[in-house]
């Protein structure tokens, strides 16, 4: 949509643009100007930072930090529980949204709500409720949850403070965005015409799924993925609060010692968003419908 | 009515009786196709009760419990708010929160305005994707970055130094350790998140509009006023809490930049969940659901004011 617009206004605004185009330029492109400005100083002192010695570039700070066992072993970690969130997030919501769609529309406001609760409940406040839920035994909640929590918080399971919990923990923050952009997808495409076909030509609920619907929504199933995959790489309340020791942790108890060493990776786990969003935005190119525009939206990271 | 008939064939229970499902009648409840619907969303719904749902009610019920005795009390909430230190934790999260939300909506709403009137469709894309990037790069990295930048030693502070002599810590008494350092930090996601929510918001004003409003004798600002101002101030509203909320909650930033010395709700929260003995379960719980109900206000404005922009852009 937004591509086509320049064309269309330039012709037909002539007049009006020309006598007004003073006004405009002073202040929408001078902001836009500090913007850019804003956002590219940071990182590129950063690099610098991170190249300089206090006097002189330095290239040794990236030996060394890909030296530290440390480092390797936190990276994998977060690489581990990123994987395994975004595994778990995808084979949860995408049936289920597409389930939703055909079988139970009512349910709609339902999931809507679900994927707002992290909006007002972050992850701080998540870790503390999940520390209270698994931590302290509760007649109410056990009754409520159908006897899961006790099961769940007791040997042989108890995830309390463990990394399955943390997984799970990410799922959840991640499902706003996650549950919109496969939300979208899923009506951008006719669902419900694709999957009556499927059906009278004797398809059953899971071939339909996995051979029609999947490969038509699949940018977005992607992009979601790779959404889900950089929040968990960068989540750094719930992993503190449950003390596993993930890649932004070392980050921050690296940066407590050696400013130049967290500059540096800071600079790597910026590259790591880099690779994930240009992903998603080459994934939003190739899908050729409207949905382009209102899968901008659905970027927010943990902070 | 179609589509009842033609999935009932897939049903799990009934596909080894395909007579059964001809003769069912399209228009009376299918009980046991409902049933199987619900099982289908059984597995989703379990899991957000699990880790969304129960550890929400959990924190809600125990702000109402006295921790050692287990009895009703209100008791939390008073203490709450009889310290000075936690009303003071409020109003710093707000005030950040609404100060960043405000520079981030005002500047990102004229930026991307810049962005919608560039003609370059490379130098558009290149911007709009590195407000993806930008938007997503918070947390630890982002702090490290503005400490890297402007911190006691950092790139810029040194550069103004040598360069310009603006001595910005000992002269101008600025620091990134404070609260406007951590304005600074905040503004970086909040503008670009801003520029993604605007650019395709602003798509709502048809160039019919300003046409007609100039062939009507408008002048520019009348136009804005009147026009564009009117029609996109519910984006504009919804997008400014959004990026209230997204101030509110965020705690990494913060942490990994003063190590817990501003004073701010989340950090408060956190010294509960790591066991620090001045702040107790209850008293926590109960700080939790004072951010959840200033969230939920801001989110609600958001959904109410999404409801409204629907209306506009044709959805």
């Amino acid at each position: 949509m937004s591509t086509i617009h320049p064309a269309n206004t330039i012709p037909s605004l002539q007049g009006g643009e020309r006598q007004t185009r003073r006004f405009s330029f002073g202040l929408d492109k001078i902001s836009l100007l500090l913007v850019t400005l804003y956002l590219i100083i940071p990182l590129a002192a950063t690099l610098a930072f991170g190249l300089s010695n206090g006097k002189a570039l330095d290239f040794s700070t990236y030996p060394h930090i890909l030296a530290d066992p440390d480092f390797t072993q936190t990276l994998v970690l977060s690489l581990e529980l990123s994987l395994a969130a975004t595994v778990l997030t995808i084979l949860l919501v995408t049936p289920t949204a597409y389930w939703v769609q055909l079988r139970l529309p009512q349910v709609r406001p339902l999931m809507d709500f679900l994927a707002l609760v992290p909006f007002a409940v972050p992850a701080i406040i998540m870790a503390l409720g999940l520390a209270e839920v698994y931590g302290t035994p509760n007649t109410l909640i056990s009754v409520l949850s159908f006897g899961l929590v006790p099961l769940l918080s007791n040997p042989p399971f108890n995830i309390l403070n463990t990394a399955p919990l943390l997984v799970c923990a990410y799922v959840i923050i991640s499902l706003p965005f996650v549950y919109r952009s496969i939300d979208n997808s899923l009506r951008a495409i006719n669902t419900k015409v694709l999957t009556e076909a499927a059906y009278s030509l004797g398809s059953g609920w899971w071939r339909t799924f996995l051979t029609i619907i999947l490969p038509n929504i699949l940018p977005g199933v992607i992009s979601a993925a790779l959404l889900t995959f950089s929040t968990a790489m960068g989540e750094f309340t719930l992993a503190s609060l449950f003390s596993i020791y993930t890649f932004p942790i070392y980050l921050n108890v690296t940066g407590q010692n050696d400013a130049h060493k967290a500059a540096s990776l800071a600079i790597l786990s910026f590259i790591l968003t880099l690779i994930c969003v240009l992903g998603i935005i080459f994934l939003v190119r190739l899908r050729p419908n409207r949905a382009q525009n209102e899968d901008k939206l659905d970027i927010v990271a943990a902070k | 009515m179609q589509l009842r008939a033609a999935t009932g064939t897939a049903d799990p229970t009934t596909t080894e009786a395909p007579a059964a499902v001809k003769t069912r009648r399209p228009g009376g409840i299918n009980w046991s196709y409902t049933l199987t619907s619900w099982l289908g969303f059984i597995p989703f719904l379990l899991f957000c009760l699990l880790f969304e749902l129960l550890p929400a009610a959990m924190i809600m019920e125990g702000s109402f419990v006295n921790s050692n005795t287990g009895t009703l009390t209100l008791n939390n909430y008073q203490r709450m708010l009889s310290q000075a230190s936690n009303l003071h934790a409020f109003q710093t999260s707000i005030s950040l929160s609404l100060v960043t939300a405000l520079i981030g909506a005002v500047i990102g709403f004229l930026a991307a305005y810049g962005v919608y009137n560039l003609r370059t469709s490379w130098l558009r894309n290149f911007i709009i994707g590195f407000s993806s990037i930008a938007a997503n790069f918070a947390g630890v990295p982002l702090a490290f970055a503005f400490i890297s930048t402007l911190g006691v030693t950092g790139f810029v502070t040194v550069l103004l130094l040598h360069w310009f002599h603006i001595d910005l810590y000992n002269g101008l008494n600025f620091s990134i350790y404070t609260f406007w350092g951590l304005v600074l930090v905040y503004t970086y996601f909040q503008l670009p998140l801003m520029i993604l929510i605007t650019v395709p918001a602003l798509s709502a004003l048809k160039p019919e509009w300003k046409e007609a409003a100039f062939n009507l004798g408008a002048s520019n600002f009348i136009y804005w006023r009147r026009v564009a101002l009117p029609v996109l101030m519910p984006s504009l509203i919804a997008a400014t809490m959004l990026l209230f909320a997204n101030s509110f909650g965020a705690f990494a930033t913060a942490y990994a930049l003063a190590q817990g010395g501003i004073n701010l709700v989340p950090i408060l929260i956190s010294f509960v969940v790591n066991g620090n003995v001045d702040i107790d379960t209850g008293l926590g719980n109960a700080l939790a659901v004072g951010m959840i109900v200033v969230l939920i206000i801001a989110v609600s404005l958001y959904t109410a004011m999404l409801r409204r922009v629907s209306v506009w852009q044709g959805r």
